[in-house]
């Protein structure tokens, strides 16, 4: 598996995320506007900021990984 | 009675809405990033048939001329990096040899002026 083909394959996934995710937050918000909001616009456009909101924060703990540390304390007794 | 019916208004959309938040939960489109490309990608793999059998309930049926059957379902496969990498490609060589493309429009516009102007 080459390096730069592994950062192209990180591309693919983190837009293919993004367009998932916008998609299921504008739907949410869609859902919700209609449901509790008297359909207003607003809900719809928060929900598609969450979904894109989202999509980056997974983009960026994908190209930040395996540099990422995740650790955590051990009480040692 | 109307607070009842109200309440049980209220009951029925929060259910509603929960199952939408649920359905979304469980089909992957809330999780990781590789959750959400796998998502993405069984839509795509079940589009085609989806668009194919809905043509079919309404009555178009696209028939290939030489066969007369039904065209393969079109796959999508698209991929974003491989799509930019080519155009940045594309884009590099032709300014790379603009100059010298440049240079012979330049020569053979001349020489067509003075042919003109003979």
């Amino acid at each position: 598996m080459a390096s730069e083909g592994e950062l192209g394959r990180k591309w693919d996934r983190c837009m293919a995320d993004s367009a998932v995710k916008l998609g299921a937050g504008f739907a949410l918000g869609i859902v919700f506007s209609v449901i509790f909001f008297k359909r207003k616009t607003w809900p719809i456009a928060f929900g598609s900021g969450m979904g894109l909101g989202m999509a980056y924060s997974n983009c960026q703990h994908d190209f930040q990984s395996p540099y990422l540390l995740h650790g955590k304390f051990v009480k040692v007794s | 009675t109307v607070a009842a019916f109200h309440s049980f208004r209220f009951v029925i959309k929060g259910s509603l809405a929960g199952a939408a938040v649920y359905v979304a939960y469980d089909q992957g489109l809330l999780g990781s990033g590789t959750q959400g490309a796998e998502a993405l990608k069984k839509a795509q793999a079940a589009l085609p048939p989806a668009i194919q059998e809905w043509t079919s309930y309404i009555g178009w049926e696209v028939r290939t001329a030489r066969t007369n059957t039904l065209p393969p379902t079109p796959k999508f496969d698209f991929s974003p990096s491989d799509s930019w990498n080519k155009g940045v490609q594309t884009v590099m060589s032709a300014l790379s040899v603009a100059p010298t493309r440049a240079c012979e429009y330049t020569v053979e516009g001349w020489k067509y002026v003075k042919d003109l102007v003979k």
